[in-house]
């Protein structure tokens, strides 16, 4: 096991790590940017580094100080949190050549499945269900035509390099096909360097499932089920639950053994999510993986008792998983809302500030991961994310109710800072919302509807 | 910055009193002066004047919340005792983050910081002579020293002209982002 491990991040994850590590008995190393130097991780961690100023490119991101502070403090192995250095493959190969642990997949292996394109091939050869559409780069305008005429529309043209809900467009009528074809490869040039684009069927209403999975170094891989993320906003999630009520037992063991066995086909190790979207005749399609732990991992830590975290360590360090599939039980239900700093009012306008008030939610089954607290500023050149709230019970209308009384006791006040949890509370009030029948439209309609009421 | 330290020493009455002795010595300098803030860290202490009346979403982001001083008065600062516009505050990250200088004009020592995290060192090899040593003059834009990073020698150059009065870190020792490498004395001119 690790003696020292060094977190490459701030905020909640990085609280969440290092809280991990003190009950694995590992040391932990904060970093920190000038602006963070007050933040709890770093109160929190047995060694904190300062390893530049706010600009996260010249701290956070800065490859040279983040490997300079492992060596400074001798930290054996660096947690890349989410976001930031995570899926840098780069970055992980640095780590190695500096004979650092990175904790995450292989570089090759995050490389591979960090190309959507290759992740599709890939993941189609290890039996994961694909929408219709095309594996190789679309190369012409006429082989896209033929292609889209083929799958039927509507159909998405997605840039090969694309990420968070950029670089793809809809064609809903043959006479677009063209147009939108040249248009998408344009995008993808000018923001990600690469035209290539791919072809696959548009579902208009999808519920986003996506499937918690890790595997160790000594081929043996878990799932621990799945979590439904439906209710996002231009692709940025806001409210999670699991597991997903649109699911049978049967086509819930089905998928999680399929993304295991994909995950494994690729020599994937350490903890990972493969997301589906799930259409209206419970037939699921593979989309994409993610090689790193996500903000969302606490509801699966609490429907199967699993501190997910550790057990990513634990396989980074080249230990077997502590777990067998069959010790993983499917218990109640989570959901967790992520407690943003940002106006609803307002389009979801960022709304920072030094938080005078900050009184988290307590009581059974309630869970708050936060690095906030009084006195804090949430920076603006930070994300917003104030908390993530988790409740657990063991169904889900009461789980909805745990979590409506947890975000009214939860008090966040300060200049200027607005949070999104007026718009969790109405969430969770809403008929369709409470009888689950949530699409990844969700959100745009809830949201239609209110300001319609509201004239 | 105080209250996040994971060890708290109690600095000693002497230490105090000297320092704050010099903490007035440096207010008054600041007389007359646009310097708003100004902090100086030697080794384990650090000194912290605010003066005026910042707004509140003024300051250095990640520097401790100070509230501003009590005690204005319009010529300038006065002394009045250790208020919140000051603080004196112990522990071994003191020399780091917390460094901030408004203008220079009021005090003679130039504080040579750390460009990135790396190891230090003071000449180009080993073995060889040592870029500067205390009483060394150095010219405005000349090395050094050498903060090494991922293999990478990166040379740090004085800011401006002057005599090395203070080299606060050892050959080969870790240093953070911004911490303060020597002290300068630029030249009386």
């Amino acid at each position: 096991m690790f003696e020292k491990v060094l977190i490459a991040n701030r905020g909640e994850i990085a609280l969440r790590v290092a809280r991990a590590c003190r009950e694995l008995g590992i040391k932990s190393v904060a970093i920190y940017s000038t602006a963070d130097a007050e933040s709890a991780v770093v109160r929190f961690a047995d060694e904190a580094v300062h390893v530049g100023p706010h600009h996260p490119g010249k701290s956070y991101l800065h490859i040279p100080n983040v490997i300079g502070a492992a060596q400074k403090t001798g930290a054996d192995a660096i947690h890349p949190g989410y976001g930031f250095l995570s899926e840098d493959p780069f970055f992980a190969e640095i780590c190695s050549d500096n004979g650092i642990t990175f904790i995450g997949p292989r570089p090759d292996v995050m490389e591979k499945v960090g190309d959507k394109a290759i992740a599709r091939d890939l993941m189609q050869k290890a039996g994961l269900p694909l929408l219709p559409g095309t594996i190789e780069p679309v190369q012409t305008a006429e082989e896209a035509q033929e292609i889209a005429d083929g799958i039927g529309y509507p159909v998405i043209i997605k840039a090969v390099a694309g990420g968070g809900g950029r670089g793809m467009n809809v064609v809903r009528r043959a006479e677009d096909l063209v147009r939108l074809y040249q248009t998408t490869r344009a995008t993808a040039q000018a923001v990600f360097k690469d035209s290539a684009v791919y072809i696959e069927r548009y579902l208009e209403a999808p519920r986003h499932t996506e499937v918690q999975l890790v595997c160790d170094s000594h081929g043996k891989g878990v799932y621990f089920f799945e979590r439904d993320c439906s209710v996002q906003r231009r692709h940025q999630k806001l409210i999670e639950e699991a597991p997903s009520i649109h699911l049978t037992d049967e086509q819930r063991r089905d998928i999680g053994e399929r993304a295991v066995a994909g995950a494994l086909a690729v020599g994937y190790t350490g903890a990972g999510t493969m997301e589906f979207l799930l259409d209206h005749q419970g037939n699921l399609s593979f989309m994409e993986m993610n090689a790193r732990i996500q903000v969302e991992h606490p509801v699966s830590e609490m429907v199967t008792s699993v501190d997910l975290i550790q057990e990513q360590i634990r396989v980074a360090a080249g230990e077997p998983l502590s777990v067998s599939q069959e010790d993983i039980v499917l218990r109640g239900h989570a959901i967790e809302c992520r407690v943003n700093a940002e106006d609803p009012d307002r389009d979801f306008a960022p709304a920072a500030g030094r938080l005078d008030v900050y009184v988290p939610p307590g009581g059974p089954w309630t869970r708050v991961d936060s690095h906030c607290y009084p006195g804090w500023n949430i920076a603006p050149f930070y994300d917003s994310l104030i908390a993530t709230l988790i409740v657990w019970a063991p169904t889900r209308l009461e789980a909805i109710e745990r979590m409506d009384r947890a975000l009214s006791e939860f008090q966040i006040e300060g200049r200027g800072v607005k949070t999104t949890i007026p718009f969790h509370r109405r969430v969770l009030a809403d008929e369709q919302f409470r009888s689950g029948d949530v699409t990844t439209d969700f959100v745009e309609h809830f949201l239609a509807a209110e300001a319609l009421a509201a004239t | 910055m105080s209250d996040n330290e994971n060890t708290q020493a109690t600095p000693d009455r002497d230490l105090i009193e000297s320092v704050w002795a010099e903490a007035r010595d440096l207010i008054k300098r600041l007389e007359g002066s646009t310097v708003q803030r100004f902090a100086v860290a030697a080794g384990d202490y650090k000194i912290e004047i605010e003066r005026g009346s910042p707004p509140a979403a003024q300051g250095m982001p990640g520097t401790a919340p100070h509230p501003p001083p009590p005690h204005l008065s319009p010529s300038g600062p006065v002394a009045t005792g250790a208020g919140p516009g000051m603080s004196i505050a112990p522990g071994a990250r003191m020399a780091s983050g917390v460094f901030t200088i408004g203008d220079l004009e009021a005090d003679n020592r130039v504080p040579v910081l750390a460009p990135l995290v790396g190891t230090f060192y003071s000449a180009a090899q080993p073995g060889a002579k040592p870029f500067v040593e205390v009483g060394s003059s150095v010219e405005p834009g000349q090395a050094v020293c050498i903060v090494e990073a991922m293999k990478m020698m990166n040379e740090v150059a004085a800011g401006e002209g002057g005599k090395v009065a203070e080299i606060l870190v050892e050959n080969g020792e870790w240093v953070e982002f911004e911490q303060v490498l020597m002290y300068l004395e630029p030249a009386d001119d």
